[in-house]
This record gives structure tokens, sequence and C-alpha cells, in this order.
């Protein structure tokens, strides 16, 4: 049996429709540098500013706004740092507010900035899983360079109260930077209509390519470049530009935002069975953020008496791909970070595990992993219960 | 139905071969690595410590075409094995904590999670071999590693599969040569994993309160009672030990004996370093119990010799009566009784 896939908050598959997109800039005629003057440079800068213009279309952005990265990571890091380093050009303290449950490549960020001289502020968050607006308030008044609160959340799917984030850091006059990774495709965003100044997205999460992201940026000068090149990407992200790269992402992204009311309420429905399902066998499976508002492709659940790594490893043998939330980069299943930093208890965030439901996700597959799921939790708490008594 | 197979990959040469060695057996073989420790955590950006050993167990495991898995022990390695390895420097012994993680965290906790996985049998890289519900030597005298099984549950030894027990270490790296493995050329670990660069005392002050008595300084005295000098915490001294000393002395000191209660090192000349008794205390038997009048081999550290013994007494612990004397005998170290083959009939711990 084919195993099915629950884990799109990590990564999607290409979309066939993106790689086609790619193809004509890994061939003979879209191969150029599209700094290149001549003809193959011509026709490799028309592939990149037409990707450029889709993904600025798909985030009701402006073409000139979107700059290219090598993924999320690399734009996260750019607002946060950029942003920093350019408070500190005008003469200002390199100082920062990041949520408690950013993605680590803010988090990371945001701690280069201390190491660089700077200030990092932690903001916390609500049992649920929401940034605390007290906490907000509080950082806004020591006037950071830049706050960072993500718009979805990429273990427990919770969305953050972003257009209110966004009201009062315009009302300090603080730059506010919004991961939108996971929000993309699965929520409208639309940057002309949010009060943020950076956005990051990623293309491998809506179907396109790996290794390509973008950062939204709606003043050239609030940011400084994190890498020294040419000039290309106006100076703020050098770099000969990855066309088919750029390509793939365009097209995908033109799809994600096309799709995405459809999309959105499909998943709803896929996830609320799946949910139902899972209850319905294990009882005691708690739901994270269940209160909260949250995207419709993220389904975060505790077992209890359970041990994330083991659930993974069982569910894998059994042909259902699902992820803890919170691999750390050896695999292992650690406590995660956004589970502690919203008050849940260390033995009941063991057990934690993120199904991410996605354009492939049928309810074929999503009963099948609801099927195995009982067995699989039983087997595990065996071996919990047998450790327990060691 | 091929037999399903959980095997420990380490990310070192021998585990990746024993893996491969089970594949090509046509056994069904589920990888595993353990996550035992992790030290400056918490910081984002840095990377895990072992990190780069779970990402060569899990490239072998691609390579092999096996499913791979990182399970996190880090409690029960920390509970089991780490603070043992403190407390029992505390106490003026000289611990191994490879045969605590063999007896607790490999061959049962790991093995938990095999029977979970319907796996029959559970597999390392260790120069051992496992034979028919019996432990033997490894087949490589120059690094058999069955002095650190003995307490392994005996029931636990006929499920054991030791796929590189019967290779030399150089038969080892040319298999793995040949399959073209990325952990081929490894470099050999010598240390224990979770003491980097050999410094066992850096562990113990980051596990030790600041006052702990086994850091604090105290006198060094002779056999008869004579203080000589002062030491900087017993726990940094080991029987036999030479280096660290008060010079002086015409003919070369050693450490003899730790006193925990006094903070006394007491040192010797390489005279008063023999022993020809030594008594083992938490023992485990892979055979039947030896009793008194009973005679085996018994090796006292990891690769030193054998030697012959009887067993004089059973009431409390084994009272082992040597046919020649051994040099620093350590307490902490392991006994491992050996009978004809090399075959290990079980151990205990030197009192």
């Amino acid at each position: 049996m084919d195993p099915v896939y629950l884990d799109h908050a990590a990564t999607t598959p290409v979309r066939p429709e993106a790689r086609d997109a790619m193809l004509p800039f890994l061939g003979a005629e879209g191969f150029g540098n599209p700094s290149s003057m001549h003809r193959f440079g011509r026709t490799a800068r028309g592939g990149l500013e037409q990707a450029r213009r889709q993904v600025a279309l798909a985030l009701g952005a402006e073409s000139g706004q979107v700059f290219f990265t090598s993924g999320g990571t690399e734009a996260d890091n750019l607002a946060v740092m950029g942003a920093a380093l350019a408070a500190r050009r005008r003469g200002g303290s390199m100082r920062v507010a990041v949520s408690a449950i950013e993605h680590k490549a803010v988090l990371a960020a945001a701690h280069a900035v201390h190491r660089l001289g700077g200030v990092e502020e932690v903001l916390r968050v609500s049992a649920d899983g929401v940034v605390d607006l007290d906490a907000l308030d509080a950082a806004l008044a020591s006037r950071p360079a830049v706050v960072s609160v993500m718009w979805v959340n990429n273990e427990i799917g919770v969305i953050q109260p972003i257009a209110e984030i966004g009201r009062r850091c315009r009302a300090a006059g603080v730059l506010f930077h919004t991961d939108a990774v996971q929000a993309f495709g699965n929520l409208p965003v639309r940057f002309a209509d949010t009060p943020c100044d950076l956005l990051t997205v990623s293309a491998h999460k809506v179907g396109g390519p790996k290794g390509i992201g973008a950062l939204i940026v709606r003043n050239r000068q609030s940011i400084e470049p994190l890498i020294q090149g040419g000039g290309q990407q106006s100076g703020l992200r050098p770099g000969t530009e990855n066309i088919a790269g750029a390509a793939g992402f365009g097209r995908a992204a033109e799809l994600a935002a096309q799709e995405q009311p459809e999309h959105a309420s499909r998943l709803t429905r896929l996830r609320t069975r799946l949910a139902e399902r899972l209850l319905a066998s294990v009882p005691d499976l708690v739901v994270v953020g269940e209160r909260a508002e949250r995207a419709p492709h993220i389904l975060n659940v505790c077992v209890p008496s359970a041990d994330s790594g083991a659930l993974l490893m069982h569910l894998d043998l059994a042909g259902v791909a699902v992820s803890s939330g919170s691999a750390c980069a050896s695999g292992a299943a650690d406590p995660s970070p956004v589970l502690t930093a919203m008050g849940i208890p260390a033995a009941l965030a063991a057990g934690a595990l993120r199904f991410s439901l996605g354009r492939d996700t049928d309810e074929a597959g999503v009963d099948r992993a609801a099927e195995v799921f009982p067995g699989v939790v039983a087997k595990v708490r065996a071996v919990t219960g047998a450790l327990a008594r060691a | 139905m091929p037999e399903r197979v959980l095997v420990a990959m380490s990310g070192g040469v021998d585990s990746s071969v024993a893996a491969a060695r089970l594949v090509e057996q046509g056994y069904e073989v589920v990888g595993a690595t353990m996550k035992l420790f992790c030290y400056g955590d918490s910081v984002p950006d840095r990377p895990c410590c072992s990190l780069d050993s779970i990402d060569d167990a899990r490239s072998v495991a691609h390579a092999l075409g096996i499913p791979h898995y990182v399970l996190n022990f880090e409690d029960r390695f920390n509970r089991h094995v780490i603070q043992n390895f403190v407390d029992e420097y505390s106490r003026g012994r000289t611990p191994i904590p490879c045969v605590r993680c063999n007896s607790f965290t490999k061959f049962r906790d790991l093995l938990t999670h095999a029977d979970a996985l319907d796996c029959d049998r559970i597999a390392t890289g260790h120069y051992a071999v496992a034979r028919n519900g019996t432990l033997y030597r490894g087949r490589d005298p120059k690094k058999d590693q069955s002095y650190f099984l003995w307490g392994i549950d005996r029931a636990v030894v006929g499920r054991m599969l030791t796929p590189v027990g019967e290779l030399t270490k150089q038969e080892t790296r040319t298999y793995a040569r040949r399959l073209g493995l990325v952990t081929a050329d490894k470099k050999e670990s010598v240390e224990i994993c979770f003491v980097p660069d050999d410094d066992y005392v850096a562990v113990l002050e980051r596990h030790l309160p600041v006052d702990a008595p086994a850091l604090e300084p105290g006198a060094v005295v002779t056999t008869s009672g004579e203080q000589i000098g002062t030491h900087a915490g017993f726990a940094r001294y080991t029987i036999g030990q030479r280096k660290g000393l008060p010079g002086g002395s015409r003919e070369p000191r050693f450490v003899v004996a730790i006193r925990p209660e006094t903070r006394e090192v007491v040192v010797g000349g390489a005279d008063e370093l023999g022993g020809r008794r030594v008594t083992l205390g938490e023992l485990n038997w892979l055979t039947d119990p030896l009793g008194v009048g009973d005679s085996c081999a018994v090796q006292l550290r990891y690769r030193a010799e054998a030697v012959a013994a009887t067993v004089v007494a059973v009431d409390s612990g084994l009272q082992l009566a040597l046919a020649t004397p051994v040099r620093a005998i350590t307490p902490g170290q392991s006994g491992v009784l050996y009978g004809p083959g090399g075959r290990v009939l079980g151990g205990g711990v030197i009192e």
C-alpha cells in the first residue's frame, strides 16, 4: 500500500505545473544570466521578472517588493538581522523582539543579534499559543528595531493576531516582520492589506521547489543586506538569481493563491474528520490549540503516556508519515519549545504529533492514518509502561 | 517471512557493518540510533552534540535501504549511566559507564522498543560472539568487547546478534570500504561517549555541587600514614595512577587506595599494588552461577589478561582467589568471569 504523507508543514510535493515552469531555465534557451545584456540574458531576465510578478500578485504585493532568497530561513534572517543592522546604521540600538514560538530561523537570528551586541527580547504566549499583546506593548515601549511574530505557527497551526500586532507596531513606529511560510496558501495573505513591513514566504511549502523563498519588503531602506556582492535585487540580496527556482515558485504561488479558498475549506473538513477519528479511538488524546483560531492544514495532538519518537517510528513502519513538530536536526524528538511556552507539561509534550495536510491529502489517507493510530498508540504505550517499570 | 532485527547504529564503522551484514544475511533490518546525551542544547543556533554520528548512521541506513530512527534516551541514560558514573567517582571508585549502558540502555531499554517493533532480535557492532544463547569473546583479541557485556540479562543473549564478532577490526573496515559506507575510515573513538576530550573531571564538575567532597582538596598519604602532600579532589585519581602525585621519593609511587570518608589518596610502591584476592558485587550470571571451589578465569580490566581464579566464598559478593597477583585491582571496574573457549560466565563490579 502506498504510504500516506501527512507532513505537508515540513514540505510539499512539487506540483507538475511548477516543475514544468522550471524546465525552460534548466535548458538551452533559458540558462542565461539575467544580468547579461545579450539575448540569453534577456530571456533569463524575462523569466525572473515574470516569476517576481507572479509571486507579487499571489501575495497582494508589488513586484519591486519581492526579494528572492534561498528560502524561508534566509528570508527570516534577512528580516531580523537586517533590521537590527539598519537600526545600528541609523545610530539606534540593535534590539529585536520575537515571540517565544517563532521558527528556529527567527529565534536563532534574534540570538545572533544578541551575540553581535544587541538585545533579543522574547514575547510570551498564552496557554492557547497566542502571543500576549501586553508583552508586545511592553516590548514596544523600549523601541526595538523590529518585532517578529509568525502568522501561523508551524507546529500547532495557531493563527497569530497579525493585524492587531501590526497596528500596534505602526503606532509605535516599529518595523513588523511576519513569517508567513505556513500561512501562505492556507489563509488569504495580502501584503497590501496587512500592516506589516516584512513578510517571509517559502516555495516548497506551496508545491514549489526547495531552495527558494522570498522576503517581501515594504521599504528597501528599512533593512541592511546580510551578504555582499553584485547589485542584484537592489543589492539587498545579491548573487546571480536562482531563475529555475523562481519560475517554479512563481507558478506554485500563483496556483496556491488561486486555490486557497477551496483548499482551506477542503482541508478544514479533512482535519475535522481526522481529529474526530483519532479522538474516537484514543479518547484521552489532547488536541493542542483547540480553543484558538487555527490554520486548516495542521493538527497537533499530544498522546498521553507515549513518546513522539516511538510514535513516529511505528507510524512510519505502518506507512503513515507525520512529524513530532519539533524534530531537532538529529531527528530525535525533543520536548517542543512551542508546547513548553504554552505551559504544556513536559510529560504530555513528550507525546506530541503533528499531522499536516495538503493538496494531495484525501479522505482515504486520513482514514488510513486514523485506522493504524490506535494500534500504534497501544504499542508505544506498552513500551512506555515497560520502561517506567524498568 | 524473514526475522526482523533492530540494530543499534551508533554512526561508527562497527555498527554500520553489523547492519550491512544483517541485510546481506537476509534479515529484515530496522536501524536505530539512541540519542543519549546533549550538552549545550537550548541554544537554537548550535547543533546537537551527537548530530554528526546520527547523520552518519542515517546515511549508512539509507545506503543499505533500511529504515532508520533516532530514539531519545537522554533522560534514561542520564539516570542509569551518567548519574552512576558521577556517584561512583564520588565514592572513590572508577566506574565503567559502557557496562551500565549495555546492561540498562542497549540491552534493556532498546530491547523494549525492539519488542514493540516485533523485532525478534537485537544486534550491535560489539566485538563479541553470541551463539545459541551463550556469549563468547570476539575473535579479534585486540578488539574483544565481551568485557563490557557481562551485565546483560541472560535471556537476552539468546536474542542477540553479533555480526562483527567474528571479524577483526581490519576485516570490518575492509567490508565497509567494499560497500562504500561513509563510516569505513572513521577514526576509532576510544573515549567515553559523553566525556568530551577525555576530561571526565569536567563532567563531574558539571554534575556535582561545587562543594562536593570528591572535588575538594585532601591529603596524599603513604600506606604507613605519613602525609606527603595534598591533592585537588580524590575523584581525579584512580588505583595504579602515577600522574599528579607529589614527587621526591626514590621509588615511583602509585595510588594504592582512595578513602572517600577522609578524602585521603593513599600512595605506595609498585610492590604494594598487587592483589591476590578480589570481591565482586552486583553479580550477573550468563550461565549457572559458580559455587565455592569452582574455577574460572577472571579479567579485571579492559584489555588486561585474564588470570586463573578459584571461588572461595559466595556469601557477600563473589570472592575469588587469584592464581597470580594482579596489579592495580580497582573498585568500580568490572571483574568478568570466563570459561573454556572464551565463554562469558558472568561478572560483577569490583568492591
